[in-house]
């Protein structure tokens, strides 16, 4: 490279021009054109490299970092009775569920330490414990056509999940963080936890996860924004 | 051969191309890199220091990772190229540093031939930082699946990012040496032959 030469001159200007465009409708249209372009080819690889069998290295509980996990919250922190709260598996299953808290702790407890990663750069290690979803939806009964995983959350958050990933060992519907029980602001009663998606994946709250054939038009809160859909890691 | 009409430099046509697009790359990749920073900037977190947004690329979060991850194609491809080229025509041997270089700079009065093996020494050395750049990227785009990436940085986020990010001023540094380089062994005809035909 050479800071003498006009190509990289009116590169640097070139640059410089899109940094400023960048607050404005044209260069946001180019940056949602662009990820329309790239992101099946960024998503198709993403599923190739995801083995639904092979588990993430974890962490032991000494590596915990209580101080890190940032609580991002997009809207209101819902207030649910426990004694009231229900969660329903319903969609393309042979037996919809609706279980309560005392139904779900009394199912299969897995309990993991993972790196908790953020879209937004930072990470934190959690330990999360609770019913892996894969027992939910094997309960449940879900029909060979199945292949999307809807969650919806008591705060009108809402997420898409391929069901390769949602069945993944170690996708878990948590109800337990660093070994206490799940705060409110942390996504109590019950919420998703994993170490194969990116944080906004992971929706709080959960109060309804529904199986589907296809993607709707809406895919999730972020999504439907223009965040990547797959949020792979 | 006239000394004040000077031969042409010629570059081989895929070096130069090469050069070109690791430079686009390197450029979209920086700013729109610097974009992902401010969401949450790698020393001090929220508390941090924004980088100004004259020096990002994508206007939002979801902007910059959309030029990151459709330039990280550019970016890799363009270098696999280079690699399997002068694996090829076996360029390496004879346009990187090599023992004679090292001779050179410590024994040869001759100031072309230092200006030379430093040279070399220069453009071989970056080699491996935009590998550990390419490296350290994926590391931190499928932590999960390329576990063994992180691992190789201790395990530690924070290292994977700073290393990450060092990327910059490492590039930054070599690109006023190696222009200063350039200009030392051929003037500004050198630095015009890697740029136009």
């Amino acid at each position: 490279m050479t800071i003498f030469s006009r190509r990289h001159l009116l590169q640097v200007l070139g640059l410089s021009g899109l940094g400023i465009l960048s607050g404005g409708c044209g260069t946001s249209l180019f940056e949602s054109n662009l990820g329309n372009a790239f992101e099946p080819l960024n998503q198709a690889v993403g599923s190739l490299m995801l083995d639904p069998h092979r588990l993430v290295p974890e962490f032991p509980l000494s590596a915990i970092q209580p101080d890190a996990l940032i609580v991002n919250t997009y809207d209101v922190t819902p207030t649910i009775d426990p004694a009231a709260y229900r969660l329903t598996v319903n969609g393309l299953v042979d037996h919809p569920l609706r279980l309560s808290l005392a139904d779900l702790k009394s199912l299969p407890f897995q309990s993991m330490v993972i790196r908790h990663v953020c879209v937004e750069g930072w990470a934190a290690i959690v330990q999360w414990g609770g019913v892996p979803l894969a027992h939910l939806i094997a309960l449940a009964g879900p029909h060979p056509q199945a292949r999307y995983a809807y969650f919806y959350s008591a705060d009108g958050y809402y997420e898409s999940w391929d069901l390769a990933s949602a069945c993944h060992p170690q996708t878990l519907m948590a109800y337990q963080k660093n070994q206490a029980p799940l705060t409110v602001d942390n996504g109590a009663p019950l919420r998703l936890a994993s170490p194969i998606k990116l944080g906004y994946k992971q929706s709080k709250w959960v109060t309804r996860v529904t199986l589907t054939d296809h993607l709707a038009v809406t895919q999730g809160y972020w999504e439907d924004q223009g965040y990547e859909w797959f949020g792979g890691l | 051969m006239s000394t004040r009409t000077p031969p042409p430099i010629r570059q081989a046509w895929p070096a130069m191309v090469f050069h070109g697009l690791n430079i686009l790359a390197l450029v979209l990749m920086a700013a729109s890199g610097l974009q992902i920073y401010n969401a949450n900037p790698v020393f001090g977190g929220r508390a941090g220091w924004d980088i100004p947004v004259v020096f990002t690329l994508g206007g939002w979060l979801a902007g910059g990772r959309h030029w990151h991850f459709a330039v990280m194609w550019l970016y890799a491809l363009n270098l696999l190229f280079y690699g399997l080229y002068i694996a090829w025509t076996r360029r390496w041997r004879i346009r990187f540093v090599s023992n004679k270089d090292f001779k050179a700079l410590k024994t040869s009065r001759n100031p072309r031939l230092r200006v030379f093996a430093w040279h070399r020494l220069a453009y071989t050395g970056i080699i491996p930082f935009l590998l550990l750049g390419l490296l350290t990227g994926l590391g931190m785009y499928r932590p999960a699946q390329l576990a063994w990436i992180v691992d190789l940085f201790g395990n530690d986020w924070q290292t994977l990012r700073v290393v990450h990010l060092s990327t910059i001023p490492v590039v930054l540094a070599f690109s006023l040496v190696h222009s200063f380089l350039g200009f030392s062994a051929g003037g500004v005809r050198m630095i015009r032959s890697m740029f136009l035909p």
